[in-house]
């Protein structure tokens, strides 16, 4: 582990600050069970972490005209917990309650989860790939069966969060502060928006500048008749990331369902939307057969790499099964 | 058999309270004054020459205070390779993770920083990663001589086997079946990381280790750094498991005893665990071929096993094949060839030759029975072992035992589905089981025994107990003979200044070779008491004693066992489930139950995971490994440990101590194999290749 110093800033814009003054030298750090063992490996080498556990208020999850907020410091395990977010958008309870491990979840913060860098073994093994600041993606001709089978290229990461895709399926808004004052000093995004695909900057995943920091997510209020649930194949029974997931969050009218959103995990570098699975479930009766018809329509345009063609069965037989279980 | 008083009652462990409160002190927790810490400098390449070193950026960096590299160090780890001569820094470097150098500085953030500051000059050289191209015409040379290690008479030549004539065991068969099954090198993933302290006090040299046995450790030390072994000290109190990688000595004791003698000060050495999984070792790869004739009516007539062997860039053991023994076939030909590729290294593993050759043989087998249309079970029944290599009396065998009894504790007849992957599904549900023999060593061990004046009697015996008990077990044995209850007995283990040899505990080997010295031991001390007199006072009896039975009157003493797995396999997801698990053993008289049963649990879990998981990967462009450490090696979690249920088939042995034999790697040898049948069994596809991933499954029913 090479030798930093640590920052603890008593409120977001001074965490933004810090960052802007130091630039790629400042690393955010919140419940940091991700990011110091990436320092320990040398896989990234601050010189300053700016840790965010100072500041006061940031880990509460609050209800504010109508929208649910939850701050981003909050951990995984509170979230899970949390009575609100298990009545109102069980899709994130059941995502945050899925995370890692239980000391992963009592440390990590949902804020973090949203941001954690891929786990790309080529990438998490110093290979110099584009996340590493290269000009390559080994998996492309590689060991490459945990990769992306949509919106690859030119990196073929997947994104390793399993709250990202609940998330985007209940349309979250990101705050995002930075150093700046008054208006200028913070934009919130669409949680669609905020994952970004390689082809944009295939070193990053999302929209966060430098000194910028994900202070808090908004939930719109939970409509009546909405359920959700979060299904993740794991390659043992915890501690993996997904190897395909699918947030499902259905707005239903007794048996039929009004409006759906459907998000895959594991199989893309951002959480994966599939918009025409929502369009034929709107309006209808979730059958078995129309459940099929989904999961058959969620991996229509794929495309597989050498060894992760297996995912396209799996992810249809994923997307099915989570949809059967939330119309019954 | 005769019940007794102490041996064979559920005891826990003398030293239980120690380690669940954090008293313990393991390795890692020794801490001497003005100790200093190391880091390994490792290649970043799978085969390089290395031209230049130049540590003098690092010898400069404040707190440095010694530096090993091949060009200052020339000592040679003899039990790092059995063939080659391996040094501590080797040039060129073999696989990804060769050490190139080592340092020792005031603390290990210092120690860490100078590995950067060294300047390595390589010249990449080709590499090999697969074994048929590194035996290929014209391949590199990974060592002189070329990538076929040699055979146990030394020669470049497969290791072979054969009794009767296969060629004609094929001809008399009604049918024959061929196949081929793949393994792979996985990693031992023992708890504790690998370390050692080590002190020079003028030519004398403590080591504290982290090892299997401190004789061995103590004996091979001596002989790598040239001094006479009554100069080396070695200490290992509590050991946090190796599961065979911790046999003798290892790099990392002889890399801080050098650093020590260099810097002049202590120095701890502990690797990271990535260090862990690809520097030291894990169990070997093999691509196996068979052949097997046999009977319309499930009489075996051959079995014929080619294999190679994968030993990575060194030859660190064996890297034999197991399994076939557990079958009783007139004419058997095994030839099994040992391959270097530029890859981590292989060697010992519970049972280190068996679970992967089992897994082949076994896989077979269970498609031979159904071809036949008979019951797995009734197949191995017929078909098993009933004298060792078909010719030498058993010295005692339950197999038959623990077939029929794991089947009935199993509900073998109640699940059991002759027609493959006939399960409506999606969730499918199979049932597999296979069987193991595991040979129960013989040789040389010590104990001492001692009754003081305040008649309290002490046992020395040269254990560290590797998790298998081994003090709670010997002072069972003691407490036995002596007819005295187990608090009377204060066991004395784990220092090479106050313990006897003891053989290390690798080979399933401590129970059966120390033990039989202890109750040697006692019996001469009650000889003495009956001659002499209790001890009064001052006054202290003591009996040593050293066993080598070297034969058995003609006889093979093995340890035998039947695994039964069921899974649950999701055929659209492939995702399975390892739902009911039964162990059943005959290791000889059990000699404590609580300890014995969570070998076999743990043993089987570790089985599990071998099956569905655990693989060490590499990029086979660069010859790097991708997934070393725990997370990328899917080691199971309590969540996907099933419960196991352990029936004991308690043979009485008449060469062991009051009665037992080995237990502590027949553990896993059947598990693997029996998962596999299960999975067989419940989607009706065989997955030949280790692991069993989702990947496989979802390929076979596509």
């Amino acid at each position: 582990m090479k030798a930093f110093s640590n920052v603890n800033p008593k409120d977001l814009k001074g965490a933004a600050s810090v960052l802007r003054q130091k630039g790629q030298s400042a690393t955010i750090v919140g419940g940091g069970s991700d990011l110091l063992g990436m320092i320990k490996e040398r896989l990234v080498t601050p010189d300053v972490l700016v840790s965010l556990k100072s500041i006061r208020g940031l880990d509460k999850v609050t209800e504010r005209g109508g929208e649910t907020v939850i701050g981003g410091l909050i951990t995984l395990d509170a979230l899970s917990h949390d009575p609100l977010i298990r009545k109102n958008y069980a899709v994130l309870a059941e995502a945050a309650g899925q995370v890692g491990t239980p000391q992963i979840r009592n440390a990590g913060t949902l804020a973090g989860n949203v941001c954690q860098r891929p786990w790309c073994w080529y990438y998490r093994n110093g290979f110099p790939c584009y996340k590493n600041g290269g000009k390559t993606c080994f998996s492309i001709t590689g060991e490459n069966e945990f990769h992306a089978i949509f919106g690859g290229g030119p990196s073929f990461i997947v994104h390793p969060s399993d709250t990202a895709p609940a998330l985007v399926a209940l349309d979250a808004k990101f705050r995002i502060i930075n150093a700046s004052g008054g208006p200028s000093g913070e934009r919130t995004v669409a949680a669609a928006d905020f994952f970004k695909l390689p082809s944009d900057n295939p070193a990053r995943e999302n929209v966060l500048a430098n000194d910028e920091v994900l202070a808090e997510i908004r939930l719109p209020a939970a409509k009546s008749g909405t359920r959700g649930t979060y299904h993740k194949v794991l390659d043992r029974e915890a501690w993996t990331h997904a190897v395909v997931s699918v947030a499902a969050v259905m707005e239903m009218d007794g048996q039929v369902c009004k409006t759906a959103r459907v998000v895959l995990g594991g199989v893309a570098p951002i959480p994966w939307r599939v918009p025409k699975v929502e369009a034929m479930l709107a309006g209808q009766r979730i059958t078995p057969e129309l459940a099929a018809q989904a999961g058959a329509a969620a991996v229509e345009g794929a495309r597989p790499l050498a060894k992760n063609q297996y995912k396209i069965p799996l992810t249809q037989a994923v997307v099915k099964q989570t949809l059967v279980a939330l119309g019954a | 058999m005769t019940p007794l008083k102490t041996v064979g009652h559920a005891t826990h462990r003398i030293d239980a309270l120690q380690r669940v409160t954090g008293k313990a002190k393991y390795t890692g927790d020794i801490h001497l004054p003005g100790m200093l810490y190391a880091r390994v400098l490792r290649s970043p390449h799978p085969h390089a020459r290395i031209r230049k070193i130049d540590v003098s950026k690092a010898l400069a960096l404040p707190g440095v205070k010694a530096i090993l590299t091949n060009e200052n160090c020339d000592v040679i780890w003899g039990s790092g390779d059995q063939i080659n001569q391996r040094r501590l820094f080797n040039n060129p470097v073999r696989f990804a993770g060769d050490p190139v150098a080592a340092v020792a500085a005031a603390n290990r953030h210092i120690a860490e920083d100078a590995l950067h500051l060294i300047d390595v000059e390589y010249e990449v050289l080709p590499f090999l990663m697969d074994l048929e191209e590194a035996l290929k015409p014209g391949a590199i040379e990974i060592h002189p001589g070329g990538n076929l290690s040699p055979n146990n008479q030394r020669q470049r030549q497969p290791q072979i086997y054969r009794r009767g004539n296969v060629a004609e065991g094929l001809k008399a068969a009604d049918r024959v079946f061929e196949d081929n099954y793949a393994t792979v090198h996985h990693n031992n993933a023992q708890l504790e990381l690998r370390v050692a302290v080590a002190e020079w006090s003028g030519d004398k040299l403590t080591v504290h280790a982290s090892t299997q046995g401190i004789a061995n450790c103590r004996t091979d030390l001596a002989r790598d750094l040239k001094i006479p072994a009554e100069n080396v000290r070695v200490i290992c109190e509590y050991m946090g498991g190796g599961f065979g990688n911790k046999n003798q000595n290892q790099d990392f004791d002889l890399m801080a005893a050098v650093l020590s003698k260099q810097a002049g000060a202590p120095v701890k050495l502990e690797f990271t665990r990535k260090e862990d999984f690809v520097a030291v070792h894990g169990r070997w790869s093999s691509r196996q071929s068979y052949k097997v004739g046999v009977k319309n009516d499930g009489t075996l007539t051959a079995i014929q096993l080619t294999a190679l062997t994968g030993a990575g860039a060194y030859r660190k053991s064996s890297c034999d094949l197991a399994g076939t023994e557990i079958y009783q076939v007139p004419n058997l030909e095994t030839s099994v060839s040992p391959v270097y590729t530029n890859t981590a290294v292989a060697a010992n593993y519970r049972a280190p030759a068996y679970p992967q050759g089992v897994f082949g043989i076994e896989s077979l087998m269970d498609d031979v029975a159904y071809a036949l249309k008979m019951d797995p079970v009734e197949f191995r029944l017929k078909n098993m072992t009933r004298k060792f290599r078909d010719q030498t009396p058993y010295t005692s065998c339950g197999l038959e035992d623990c077939i029929r009894k794991g089947a009935e504790a199993f509900g073998w007849k109640q699940r059991w589905n002759p027609n493959p992957g006939s399960a409506p599904g999606p969730v499918k549900r199979g049932v597999g089981m296979a069987m193991g023999m595991f040979g129960s060593g013989l040789g040389r061990s010590s104990a001492v025994v001692r009754l003081d004046g305040q008649g309290q009697y002490h046992l020395h015996v040269g254990v560290t107990d590797v998790g298998t008990a081994a003090k709670t077990t010997m002072g069972l044995i003691a407490a036995e003979e002596l007819g005295v209850p187990l608090e009377k007995v204060n066991v004395v283990w784990g220092d090479t200044d106050t313990c006897p040899y003891s053989v290390g505990e690798s080979g399933s080997r401590t129970t059966v070779q120390t033990g039989m010295a202890v109750i040697e031991a006692v019996r001469d001390l009650k000889k003495q008491i009956a001659e002499k007199g209790a001890p009064k006072g001052n006054e202290v009896l003591t009996a040593m004693a050293t066993t080598n039975p070297a034969q058995l009157q003609g006889q093979s003493r093995n340890s035998f066992a039947a695994h039964f797995a069921e899974v649950e396999v999701n055929v659209e997801t492939g995702h399975v489930i390892v739902t009911r698990f039964v162990s059943a053993h005959d290791s000889g008289r059990v000699v404590n139950p609580l300890t014995a049963q969570s070998q076999v649990q743990g043993g089987s879990i570790q089985g599990i995971g071998m099956a569905l998981h655990e693989e060490l990967r590499y990029d086979k462009r660069s010859g790097l490994p991708l997934n070393a450490g725990y997370y990328g090696a899917r080691i199971m979690t309590h969540l996907d440990a099933p419960p196991v249920q352990v029936v004991w088939v308690e043979t009485d042995e008449p060469y062991g101590p009051f009665g037992a034999k080995t237990l502590g790697e027949p553990t896993i040898i059947p598990t693997v194999a029996a998962v596999a049948n299960a999975i067989h069994n419940a989607i009706g596809r065989r997955v030949k290749s280790l692991p069993i991933t989702r990947d496989k499954i979802l390929e076979a029913l596509a």
